[in-house]
């Protein structure tokens, strides 16, 4: 047996690459290396279109569409409150909503996460969050004519009625931008239909990872002011906004992760060449 | 913490690690882990869902029911879907269906032309030359051939097979046909490169928010997953 | 009669809504009537938010009645694990009513959140991330350069992955500016025609349910 047909018997053994990826998430994470983040334009982009006064006001509302399961938390959550923070910090109003079930869960989690940033603001008047709307599509249309018209009271209760942030801000006209941070693919169209092409309310998505290629036309044609996707994207903002996070602290784990599996993917096709080439050899 | 926090995050840690054992052997644990996922999924979909008919419909009705009175149509529209176990009565469903078919049809159908069409056609009409700015030409360029190729590689009815000598229009319609297959390639390049992000992404937040939180917890899980998996082996 | 009320009325229902709600949206007749045309337009999405809720509902109760006909079947393991599903179903939906009857929000109540934050959180997350080590074992197992496509498929794949992470900077800071000429320029432009495409099939389904050619929504009986 040769030393490549030796590889590839011991690299056939599906239970060791979940173990030799295990480890390679696993250690960075206990020993962190500290590995170069980079700022990429798009990213710059969305920074410098928030902290531009003239396209997002200070004190002005934003709508914040929060559509992701626990398991995307990792790389929609940092994004979130990355964007949060500097929303903050600009006095805009924040209203949360979701159009999924896992929307209570999920902003629990980031409220839990995000103590210092919520920190000296008052829900009611500096946020609100709706709770879960059902209907999809249907429920974003109702709500971008009118809030109080589609849920009567929010998450925890409250009248919407009675909190002047919704008093203020009822319709999509009252909002300066909407963030779609979504782990599913048609929210983001979902948006475009019944928020930006009616009302040309300017709207920026946070996505995962996966989804971004699928969204970036949308992008591109001027129909979102632009997108983060996925960890790298969030620590990019991280390091923007000055706060370290999640996205900051999966860094290395992510280099490594990927680096196993381009090795995989090059052991792989180096393996597969050489059988190719040998019984292509033995046929001759 | 206080003692229910810790007992429910030890919980979560032996979830977790009990539903990670899939990948190396179906095992009872991860029976156990699986259906106790979907007990809870299920409860919390009918619950959230309670919680939106509460804001959305009975909450309202119950504020002002002269001027909401037609929230009560949905409501018995939507009661009507449990007659689909009615081996009688099953149409009696199709009128609340109807109404939601029609709707989120009718929502996506008077802007999706809009939306997905239009502004996208306008996005793909870009300057072909450029002379300050050669970097935006060829981007220009590649964009358009892209675009057109992709759109050509839709056609399956147009560009019948070309048999025995290919006409022209054949000729030009297979190089926009393989321009639009290339085009493909490198989407769904980013698209794999992007999908083991989020991948591994998923796995580190499961990390750091069950196993490091609770190690000894995720240490015995796994002690147990791997007794599990060796009967599990044994057996067969 | 059977055969109008089971499924014309239900069709000419959905042919209505679709065209009034589509018409008025467009054309402007007079101003009360395109208020009151808002009105129903905002009453009719009220409406399917209420229908969908609904909806889930029923979903969640299809399960429970799945797993008490597979309880039924006797065999041990299939008792336990259907009993354990059903278990945790009616605890999660009593909680739920408890909040609901107590006039506090169901996602506040205290037991309720315990169990979706410590059992349906972790769980759910788990479910959804198992997928990354069928993708590392099918990165070696699978992803084989087979013809020129697919070769320029890995290549890019490669680029990529280097620009999504620090490993690209630490090999040449060149790798990130390509990476996001990637994403904008040539995903973009292949990416464009499917955009397109979900808005065609967007029209021709909302087309095929007005004029009553699609109706696998009134599902398969008569």
């Amino acid at each position: 047996m040769t030393a490549i047909e030796k590889i590839d018997k011991i690299l056939s053994t599906r239970q060791l690459l979940y173990t030799l990826l295990i480890i390679a998430i696993i250690l960075p994470l206990i020993y962190p290396v500290g590995l170069p983040i980079g700022i990429s334009s798009r990213t710059k982009a969305v920074y410098d279109y928030i902290q531009d006064d003239s396209k997002v006001p200070p004190g002005s509302h934003v709508l914040i569409e929060i559509y992701y399961e626990v398991a995307a938390r990792a790389e929609l959550e940092p994004q979130v409150i990355a964007l949060m923070k500097q929303l903050f910090e600009k006095n805009c109003k924040l209203v949360f909503l979701s159009t999924i079930t896992y929307g209570p869960l999920a902003f629990q989690f980031l409220q839990a996460s995000a103590p210092d940033v919520f920190e000296g603001k008052t829900y009611g008047e500096d946020y609100v969050f709706l709770g879960y709307i059902a209907g999809q599509e249907s429920a974003v249309a109702s709500l971008a004519k009118s809030i109080t018209g589609t849920v009567a009271t929010d998450n925890y209760g409250n009248p919407t009625s009675s909190l002047p942030l919704i008093v203020e801000a009822n319709d999509a006209s009252a909002y300066a931008l909407v963030i779609v941070a979504s782990s599913g693919t048609d929210t983001f169209g979902w948006y475009v239909r019944q928020w930006y092409t009616p009302y040309h309310t300017p709207l920026l998505f946070g996505a995962l990872s996966v989804i971004a290629p699928s969204i970036e036309p949308y992008v591109n044609a001027g129909q979102a002011v632009g997108m983060l996707t996925g960890q790298r994207s969030a620590a990019e903002y991280e390091l923007l906004v000055g706060r370290k996070g999640l996205g900051i602290a999966s860094m290395d784990a992510q280099s490594f992760a990927h680096g196993l599996i381009l090795v995989f993917i090059i052991v792989g096709n180096i393996v597969f060449a050489y059988t190719k080439l040998s019984k292509r050899g033995e046929k001759k | 913490m206080s003692e229910v926090e810790v007992m429910g995050a030890w919980l979560a840690a032996v979830v977790v690690v009990w539903i990670y054992s899939f990948v190396y052997k179906d095992n009872v644990l991860y029976r156990f882990a699986e259906h106790l996922f979907v007990g809870t999924a299920a409860g919390y979909s009918i619950a959230l869902s309670l919680d939106s008919l509460n804001k959305t419909a009975f909450v309202p009705l119950g504020k002002d029911i002269v001027t909401n009175w037609h929230l009560i149509i949905p409501l018995l529209l939507g009661l009507t879907f449990f007659l689909k176990y009615s081996k009688k009565y099953y149409w009696v469903a199709r009128y609340g269906i109807g109404v939601n078919v029609a709707v989120g049809a009718a929502l996506a159908l008077r802007t999706a032309p809009m939306a997905n069409i239009i502004k996208q056609i306008n996005a793909a009409i870009v300057p072909l030359w450029t002379p300050t700015d050669l970097q935006t030409t060829f981007n220009n360029w590649l964009m358009v051939l892209i675009t057109l190729g992709g759109l050509t590689y839709f056609i399956f009815t147009l560009f019948p097979k070309a048999e025995g000598k290919s006409t022209s229009v054949h000729k030009i319609y297979r190089a926009f046909f393989l321009i639009g297959v290339y085009g493909m390639m490198v989407g769904f390049g980013a698209l794999f490169a992007n999908t083991i992000m989020t991948r591994v992404g998923f796995l580190i937040g499961i990390y750091l928010q069950y196993f490091q939180p609770q190690p000894y917890a995720a240490i015995i899980a796994v002690v147990l997953a791997v007794i599990a998996i060796a009967y599990a082996m044994r057996r067969k | 009669m059977g055969a109008v009320v089971r499924r014309n009325i239900p069709q000419i229902i959905v042919t209505i809504i679709i065209l009034l709600m589509v018409i008025f949206y467009f054309f402007y007749i007079s101003s009360e009537v395109r208020t009151a045309f808002n009105t129903w337009d905002k009453a009719l999405t009220d409406w399917v938010v209420v229908i969908t809720a609904m909806a889930a509902i029923v979903g969640g109760v299809d399960i429970l009645r799945y797993h008490v006909n597979q309880s039924r079947k006797k065999e041990p393991k299939q008792v336990f694990f259907s009993g354990i599903v059903m278990i945790m179903e009616v605890i999660m939906v009593a909680f739920a009513v408890i909040a609901l009857s107590s006039g506090i929000s169901i996602p506040t109540q205290q037991n309720f959140q315990w169990l979706y934050t410590y059992i349906y959180a972790p769980s759910d997350a788990a479910m959804y991330s198992i997928l990354i080590f069928y993708i590392a074992s099918a990165s070696y197992r699978a992803f084989r350069v087979r013809n020129p496509p697919a070769l320029l498929l890995l290549v890019v794949a490669i680029l990529v992955m280097l620009g999504n992470t620090s490993l690209g900077e630490l090999l040449w800071s060149g790798l990130l500016p390509i990476r996001d000429w990637i994403m904008t320029v040539p995903n973009t432009a292949a990416f464009r025609p499917i955009t397109m495409g979900l808005g065609f099939g967007i029209i021709i389904l909302g087309l095929r349910l007005l004029l009553g050619k699609e109706t696998t929504w009134m599902g398969r009986r008569e």
